[in-house]
This record gives structure tokens, sequence and C-alpha cells, in this order.
């Protein structure tokens, strides 16, 4: 006679929080941080919408302490995103494969963060340049 | 008294035990065994069941990180245990559990079936894209279409990627980190024709689309075979084909 009574370990609740998975948890919460920021910008759109009072207002939200330091948090959320999102990149693509070779995957990640990094600089730079 | 002098170091092993005949749960039980430098966990197992419990229960065959029998959780995180060496891990006891995520057959051996019911589901060989006789000669394939697949045929059906995908403990039907690598082994072979075939088998929530990236699974693979790139390029090749199957003769149903 079998005595067969395979037995399942419930999958702990918290599995999200702690290591291995805490690093994958947090680049997705990353995402909420991406989305606030989308949302400060289209506050920021509404305003100008609604006439040049609303938009100083605006920009005097942009200019307190806690937008500040709000923003400097959001800038933290968004480095750790872009990095994230780029270690995952060649993860989702067809291997690549370069001289007969599979291209290494770091090397992949290394350059599209340096790209990354290079849109981002020129970006500020035309910033500057308009906003002078 | 010399016994001082030759007392040998020993190693303590905390075992999640299961005996479906007996045990309503599975419970731990500790074991300590001599230590030697050159030590792997599955030779402290098999030291175990050769001197202090007969009873004790786990899969191995080759020692050498190729059949893939071994897999378990050492100190909570997915690998074979000839591949681990005592002397690598952290000193105290070291916690030996049955894979995560499998239903526990006995001690730390899993059920293994539906694993491999996935795995045939796949199509597992290669469809000729055009058929032909031993007389008409073999399919050649160049270094660089070779690499195109080379590293998905490495795996040894070890299952540490699904002991390491929340997703695939949260859904065992998820069809999981180790069959897609498989599929990709054959859906990127130059010789092979049964892309479509295989994709059809991968839609939806069973299918590639529980994967959300954790990317643990790779990182587990003690064959560095990437499970987890077999998984996301499939996802691309998923959402194509459900936008452009109305474009493929009979592909819209």
């Amino acid at each position: 006679m079998s005595e067969r009574r395979p037995y399942r370990r419930p999958m702990s609740p918290t599995w999200w929080a702690n290591p291995p998975y805490r690093a994958y948890t947090l680049r997705e919460l990353t995402g909420v941080a991406v989305a606030i920021y989308g949302l400060v910008l289209f506050f920021g759109l509404v305003c100008l919408a609604l006439g040049p009072g609303a938009y100083d207002g605006y920009l005097a939200f942009l200019r307190s302490p806690f937008s500040i330091v709000l923003h400097l948090l959001l800038l933290a959320a968004m480095v750790y995103h872009v990095v994230t999102w780029f270690e995952t990149l060649p993860k989702t693509q067809p291997k690549l494969i370069v001289d007969g070779k599979p291209f290494p995957a770091k090397k992949m990640t290394d350059i599209a963060i340096k790209v990354g990094a290079g849109c981002s600089l020129v970006l500020l730079l035309i910033a500057i340049w308009v906003g002078r | 008294m010399p016994e001082a002098a030759t007392a040998v170091k020993t190693v303590e092993l905390k075992i999640l035990r299961y005996r479906p005949a007996s045990d309503e749960r599975p419970a731990f039980g500790s074991f300590k065994v001599p230590y030697t430098e050159d030590m792997s966990v599955l030779e402290a197992l098999q030291t175990i069941k050769d001197t202090l419990d007969g009873t004790l229960s786990f899969r191995w065959s080759c020692r050498m990180a190729v059949c893939g029998s071994c897999g378990m959780m050492i100190n909570g995180k997915p690998q074979l245990a000839c591949n681990t060496l005592l002397r690598n891990l952290p000193p105290g006891p070291v916690t030996i559990e049955p894979l995560n995520n499998f239903p526990i057959e006995r001690d730390l051996v899993v059920s293994v079936g539906d694993f491999v019911k996935k795995i045939e589901s796949i199509y597992p060989y290669i469809i000729p894209k055009e058929p032909k006789t031993v007389a008409e000669g073999p399919y050649l394939q160049t270094p660089a279409q070779l690499a195109a697949y080379e590293s998905f045929s490495d795996c040894i059906n070890c299952m540490l990627c699904y002991a390491a995908c929340p997703q695939f403990g949260e859904n065992p039907n998820f069809i999981g980190p180790g069959a897609m690598a498989l599929l990709q082994r054959y859906n990127g072979d130059s010789r092979d024709g049964g892309q479509q075939k295989r994709l059809d088998t991968i839609h939806g929530e069973d299918g590639v689309w529980s994967c959300t990236a954790v990317g643990y699974c790779s990182e587990v693979c003690p064959k560095q075979v990437d499970p987890a790139n077999a998984v996301n390029q499939n996802k691309t090749n998923s959402a194509f084909d459900f936008f452009l199957r109305f474009l493929r003769p009979g592909g819209a149903r």
C-alpha cells in the first residue's frame, strides 16, 4: 500500500519583504515613485492651464522644503529604477551574438547605463540653456 | 586522556524531516557528523544515512553537478548538495530543507511529476524546418547559430530555479523557468521549425505571463543557463503572436 501523502508547505506571506526578494520588491516599488513624479508634472500642467495665479502657486510649491526633499527622494528612487531597469534589459531580449559569441549581459547593462546617463546630461544642459 | 586530543571537529545539520506514514507535518531533526575540509553537504547527508539514521531520504546520483538530482534548500538558498562545500558555509548549524514550492514526498524528496509534464508539453525535441533523408546529409549549423541557444541546452533539470521563483510558488501551474529554458533551447535552434507550435503552449498566466522578472532563477542556476532570459524574451514573442495572429494564415480563430 502506498504511503504517499505529499505535503505542500505554504509560502511565507512576507516572502517579498525578505532577502533575496527585497531588492526585487524595492525595484517594483520605485515604479510608484516614477508615477508620483509624473503626477507632480501633471499637476504643474493643470496649474498652467488654470492661469498665472495657479502656476505661481505651483512654482511656490516646487520651491518649498517639502518639495525639495520629495524631489531628492524621487531622484534617488529614479536612479535605482534606471539602474535595475538596465540590469533587467539583457534578460528581456533575444541572445545578442557578436562575432559568433554571446554578447556579455554585464557589458550590455554598462553601455545602456552610460547612454542613459549621457542622455540625461544632455537633457539637463538643454534645460539649463533654455531656462537662462 | 587522549580522547580530548583526538576529538574530531563536527558540524551540525538541521534537516526538515517528513515521513508521510507517521508525521502529520514536517519538522526539523538535528544531526552531528564529523567534519572534514573537503566535505560537501551531500557527503554529510550520506554520512548521516550510513551511520546515524538509515531512514533519511534524499535524491542523489552523480556527485558532480551534472545529474541535477540533489537540489535542496541549504541555509534557505536553492543549491545542489554535491556542489556546496561545508567549508564555504557560514559557521554554525546548516539548515537543510527540501526544495521550496514543491510538494514534499518524504524528507528531502519532492514531487517532480508536474515539472516533467511541463517539459513534455513544450515539444522538447527538434521539429525540422525541412525534413531530410539520411542520404541528403546532416543539418549544418554555424558556431554563431549554436551560440544562439547553446547556454539553454546546459540545463540539468535540477529545479533550483523553480524553488527560487515566488511566482511559481503562488501559481504551481506556471510553466516556470526550467521548462522555458528548454523551450528556448529548441526555438532558438536554426534547424528547428516548431516555434509556432511551442508558442501556442505558453500564452496566458500559466504560460510566460506569470513571470514578473524577479530574476532570482538565473542567480541560483548552477549551470548559468539564464532561464529568466528564456522566459522574458518569450513574453515579447507571446505578445507579438497575440497582436499579429490575425495576419497569419489560419492564425485567428
